[in-house]
């Protein structure tokens, strides 16, 4: 509770404030999203207070999540995967000159989705901080295990593909110094490598200039059609008789999935579109612009989003690109998230979390009057639109520390970037491994002092063998089910 | 389905990227100081297991490229026709950003930067772009200098 008095501070609301606002403008630019901007931030806040710093990350977090769903309804071409389901029927609504409602429902939806899933956020965060308690390094390497082995093997098409980004994420955060011993690994005789890699320019390169590259190399070659606003922006009340209770499942639904390992916001969103679909009166309105078709996905997105903080807050896991880079913001401050932090710096963490209900707010307040502000900003065109993302994030690279090898490894990064999305290569393994690695190598490190070499310590202690299981039952169990499935209809 | 061959060459050298890399570090990881640490756990593991890994998976998806290509790739007929001339003027403007900031300041190099991504993208208008990146460089300059701290290389401009 004291948690408000810190988010209610003037500074700490202004902080809020600007977070919202910049989330909202990044989220409505296509090619840009939470994980970007946060990574461009980093190195400019890195000599100010955590606590307001932090509260304007997550305003951008939830910012961006708001402004996406904006463009998805307004443009033909979603801006990131979990706002794809918004567009099937959101942009089907804007074609009908129903943008108004669409925009409105999403906004709406994400105000009580964002809500409901702080307030569960509240609630179980004592919970799982109360059983972390027990956790020591055994432990916490499992879960570390299960998290990589879901970011990577579990989610997307190809577990070949994300544990070679995973494997790929792990050997960026080798490089340096051993953090155990000192020794100097990878650095290959060049000094600039003795910090390694800095997860800015890996963020930055992966997302900013990989994007670009492949924009400007594939996606080139129509416009995208920017859809009026025409009409009114209000609902009516058939609309929002039809809302409601989209907007209720898709808290449900997307909350728990955003909570576990293995979320991301795609599936909970893609499940609340077929469900929605299963229980409407009138299914034969999806495909051209029925509105629960908007409001399940929209809420289920949002829920998903704070159910990231979770795992993040309470035990240090990230499990998307963005939680991840959240982490690595943390650690800019030396603060590592987590029971520990939950005792030592509570005001910090609670007024974090109090700082959300606020953003919900102000985010229902500044998306809905305010949607002409943001339509401008989705008609910049696009070779200005890059351009400008460019200067940002060759700014962020450079700013590091003003040397030239920081922008050689942007433009490396940036190409590698350019062929995983070519490829389709997952790009969330290599920051999880990146960010997480070198901490669960020091955990699996101490777990292996304190049991003197012994390697059965990882399933002598139950916490830790219930992890490990888990992992290995979410390797093999879709792959299996998949068998068993096909051979009862054969 | 033509286009599936050249997909499979590009999948085939990123595979065999990747067990380039995978050999590479296992092979860095000799030179790596073993100390003794607590029970035999150094600085070595890890990289091992790191490598190991990267070139299994890198195995894995050249078996995969050779024997119709990697699983469950998605479509798309925007890959067929790639504009090379866009990628090579980004690549330009990135590099030479990154050549001429020690020496040029922040502002030109973004400039330029700016303008070459604009003409990229395929605007014709150099001028008009130039004038934005100009105007955009220097608040940007003036913005994280003074009001957030950071220092950037002023070129030949001295002010301040």
């Amino acid at each position: 509770m004291s948690g408000f008095a810190v988010a209610l501070t003037l500074k700490n609301l202004m902080w809020g404030f600007l977070g919202v606002t910049l989330g909202t403008a990044i989220g409505v630019l296509p090619g840009v999203g939470p994980a970007l901007t946060i990574a461009l931030l980093l190195p400019a806040t890195a000599g100010l207070d955590p606590t307001g710093a932090l509260i304007m990350f997550a305003g951008i977090y939830y910012g961006a999540m708001y402004g996406g769903s904006t463009t998805s309804i307004l443009l033909n071409t979603p801006g990131e995967s979990a706002t794809i389901v918004t567009a099937l029927e959101g942009n089907m609504m804007a074609k009908r000159g129903r943008a108004g409602p669409a925009l409105a429902t999403s906004a709406i939806g994400s105000f009580v989705a964002g809500t409901i899933a702080t307030i569960l956020l509240t609630v179980m965060a004592p919970i799982v901080v109360d059983f972390a308690l027990k956790f020591g390094p055994a432990e916490y390497f499992a879960v570390m295990v299960l998290a990589f082995t879901t970011v990577s093997a579990v989610l997307g098409a190809s577990p070949a593909r994300g544990l070679a980004a995973l494997f790929f994420g792990l050997m960026i955060g080798l490089i340096g110094l051993d953090s155990q011993t000192g020794q100097a690994r990878f650095t290959l005789a060049i000094p600039e490598l003795l910090d390694g890699i800095d997860v800015v320019v890996v963020a930055v390169g992966l997302f900013a200039v990989g994007e670009t590259l492949y924009i400007a190399t594939y996606l080139n070659r129509e416009e995208d059609r920017l859809e009026t606003m025409k009409g009114s922006i209000w609902m009516s009340k058939s609309d929002w008789s039809r809302s409601w209770k989209p907007w209720l499942r898709g808290t449900a639904l997307g909350f728990p999935f955003g909570t576990i390992p293995a979320g991301g916001a795609e599936i909970p969103t893609f499940l609340s579109y077929a469900i929605e679909k299963k229980l409407a009166k009138n299914p034969e309105e999806f495909g051209s612009g029925a509105i629960e078709g908007v409001a399940g996905p929209e809420a289920a997105n949002n829920a998903s989003a704070t159910g990231t903080l979770v795992p993040l807050l309470t035990l240090g896991l990230p499990t998307t690109a963005t939680a991840a880079i959240i982490l690595a913001a943390f650690q800019q401050w030396g603060l590592q998230p987590g029971p520990l932090l939950f005792e030592t710096q509570p005001l910090l963490i609670w007024g974090l979390i109090a700082s959300m209900y606020v953003g919900n707010v102000i985010l229902l307040v500044l998306n809905l009057p305010l949607i002409g502000i943001w339509v401008k900003l989705l008609e910049i065109p696009r070779p200005l639109l890059y351009a400008g993302i460019l200067i940002f994030a060759t700014l962020g690279a450079y700013g590091l520390r003003n040397s030239w090898f920081d922008l050689a490894l942007l433009y490396i990064v940036g190409v590698i970037g350019f062929l995983m999305r070519r490829y389709d290569v997952p790009v969330a393994p290599v920051l999880v491994g990146m960010i997480l690695g070198p901490l669960a190598e020091q955990q699996f490190r101490r777990a292996l002092a304190i049991s003197q070499g012994d390697l059965t310590v990882f399933v002598s202690h139950p916490i830790s063998a219930t992890v490990f299981a888990i992992t290995a039952l979410v390797l093999v169990g879709p792959p299996l089910w998949r068998r068993f499935a096909r051979k009862g209809t054969a | 389905m033509t286009a599936r061959a050249p997909l499979h060459t590009g999948e085939l050298l990123i595979s065999l990227g990747l067990i380039a890399l995978g050999t590479f570090v296992v092979w860095e990881t000799r030179s790596i100081a073993e100390t003794q640490g607590y029970a035999q756990i150094g600085p070595r593991l890890f990289p091992y297991i790191i490598g190991a890994g990267l070139t299994l998976c890198g195995a894995v998806l050249a078996w995969q490229a050779v024997a119709g290509g990697w699983r469950h790739v998605p479509q798309d007929e925007a890959h067929d026709v790639p504009d090379w001339t866009a990628f090579a003027i980004i690549s330009v403007g990135v590099l030479l950003h990154m050549a001429i900031i020690g020496w040029a300041g922040f502002i030109i190099a973004s400039t330029v930067l700016f303008v070459l991504i604009a003409r990229g993208f395929g605007s014709r208008r150099v001028v008009r772009d130039a004038i934005i990146a100009v105007v955009l460089s220097t608040v940007v300059f003036f913005i994280f200098t003074l009001a957030l701290g950071l220092s950037l290389p002023k070129g030949p401009f001295n002010w301040g």
